[in-house]
């Protein structure tokens, strides 16, 4: 394990910044579309599908952290080769990689192109939007983690703002009774959609272990500054989908592609400042640029451990190629990805997100057993 | 023909970033692998361009989480 990837375990980003980053890579590409099928299944219950979701994820917060903290140093493929043998860890961390790298980046990138297409430019082809925003995502990826980092630092007071400004001025707009009947079918139809939040926002959450805590400058401050950032990030969902539910109502959200474009639109100040959504995707664009950017990081620095390579910048440009291929590929149609999204999306980030935590887990406790008997 | 001609260009510019780099360090595995991933995606993606099927990833996917997907919606649904 000595000599590889030595450069990027020098690289330090502040718990600030993770934090920040965090919150980004939780908001990703949910804010595009949870509120669709939070409503599909929980109609006007959604908004406690999304909270429940949302707490419930700090126990898995938590078991990511005690994996990171359980070989501080190590990142997650480092940790599969010492717990589970050299040749069973190498493999198991392609398997991932190589299935994170289509279904993570991939996917995400489809809803880039998709959202642009479909809500702003029609007429663009979606292959040059994708090739556009993959260069854009390469060349953040090759500058490394703590250029990401401080130009996260940088962005996030506009998404901040862009945010508020959303929820001042569609607020007005509010009806209370739109929640109303309150849990009228129990508790069972709320799981599905707080697990699909899970399974977006939470579960993607393990890839950042290849950064948490071997690349925090200040490792007593990390555990703390990434449940602020998940929290934060979930917060900021709770927020769109209770929106989408009092000023949509649990029918348009459900059946609208994009909700909460849909309800940007619906800004209106004394019949002056109106349709400035295109002004609001920016805020879009900076959390969905900041999560592929991540995934990117951490798989090319990941492939560069399995293989001992001493740089990863070398791969990035004909990842970034195949990006933008694979993205194009992954879905042939909204309709299949509506399907693959709920039927597959789901088990997979819950065997990724669940199952291989458990596993790194009991290998760990396993081996720190025989090694004291 | 002119999407194969746009492909090629950027492989032959990204080769031309990169190879020079990796061999005046004498990085051997390093240049087999981006070797290696530039030649799938360059050939993938004139295939894509030709508007041929290339294999989804997805549906193995799906192939594969069947058994688990149905086992966890009988209990979510």
């Amino acid at each position: 394990m000595k000599g590889n990837v030595i450069m990027e375990q020098n690289t330090k980003i502040s718990s600030n910044q993770f934090m920040i980053l965090v919150m980004l890579f939780t908001i990703g590409s949910a804010i595009l579309f949870i509120p669709s099928g939070q409503a599909h299944y929980a109609k006007q219950n959604a908004w406690i599908a999304t909270i429940l979701g949302v707490v419930g994820g700090l126990c898995f917060i938590r078991l990511y952290i005690g994996i990171g903290n359980l070989y501080p140093h190590m990142n997650l493929m480092q940790l599969n080769e010492k717990l589970l043998g050299k040749w069973v860890g190498k493999s198991l961390s392609l398997v991932f990689l190589l299935f994170l790298f289509l279904t993570g980046p991939a996917s995400a990138m489809f809803f880039v192109g998709n959202f642009i297409t479909s809500q702003i430019m029609p007429s663009t082809p979606v292959p040059s939007i994708h090739i556009l925003f993959t260069i854009v995502i390469i060349m953040g990826v090759y500058l490394g983690l703590e250029t990401i980092g401080r130009s996260a630092e940088i962005m996030i007071p506009w998404f901040i703002f862009l945010f508020m400004i959303m929820v001042i001025f569609v607020s007005p707009q509010i009806k209370w009774d739109a929640v109303q009947p309150i849990l009228d079918k129990g508790i069972h139809p709320i799981l599905l959609p707080a697990v699909s939040l899970l399974s977006v926002c939470t579960f993607p959450l393990i890839i950042l272990l290849m950064i948490f805590p071997s690349c925090i400058s200040n490792s007593v401050q990390a555990p703390k500054a990434f449940y602020t950032g998940y929290l934060l990030g979930g917060g900021v969902l709770i927020i769109i989908v209770v929106l989408c539910i009092l000023i949509l109502g649990p029918g348009i959200t459900a059946r609208s592609l994009y909700p909460s474009y849909t309800l940007v639109k619906k800004i209106d100040v004394g019949d002056f400042l109106q349709r400035i959504e295109a002004v609001m995707a920016i805020m879009w664009f900076i959390s969905l640029y900041f999560r592929l950017t991540l995934y990117c990081y951490a798989i090319a620095i990941g492939i560069a451990q399995v293989f001992n390579l001493k740089e990863h910048r070398p791969l990035l440009l004909p990842m970034g190629m195949l990006l933008a291929l694979y993205s194009l590929i992954v879905y042939p149609s909204t309709a299949y990805e509506q399907t693959w999204d709920t039927r597959t999306w789901i088990p997979y980030t819950i065997s990724i997100g669940v199952f291989y935590p458990l596993l790194l887990l009991g290998a760990a406790i396993f081996r720190k057993r025989s090694q004291s008997s | 023909m002119v999407p194969i001609i746009g492909i090629l260009a950027s492989a032959l510019l990204i080769a031309m970033i990169e190879i020079p780099n990796l061999l005046k360090k004498n990085l051997k595995r390093e240049f087999w692998l981006f070797s290696i991933l530039l030649l799938i995606g360059t050939v993938g993606s004139i295939l894509k361009s030709l508007n041929v099927n290339l294999p989804n990833p997805f549906d193995f996917l799906t192939a594969v989480y069947k058994p688990f997907s149905d086992f966890l919606f009988g209990f979510l649904e």
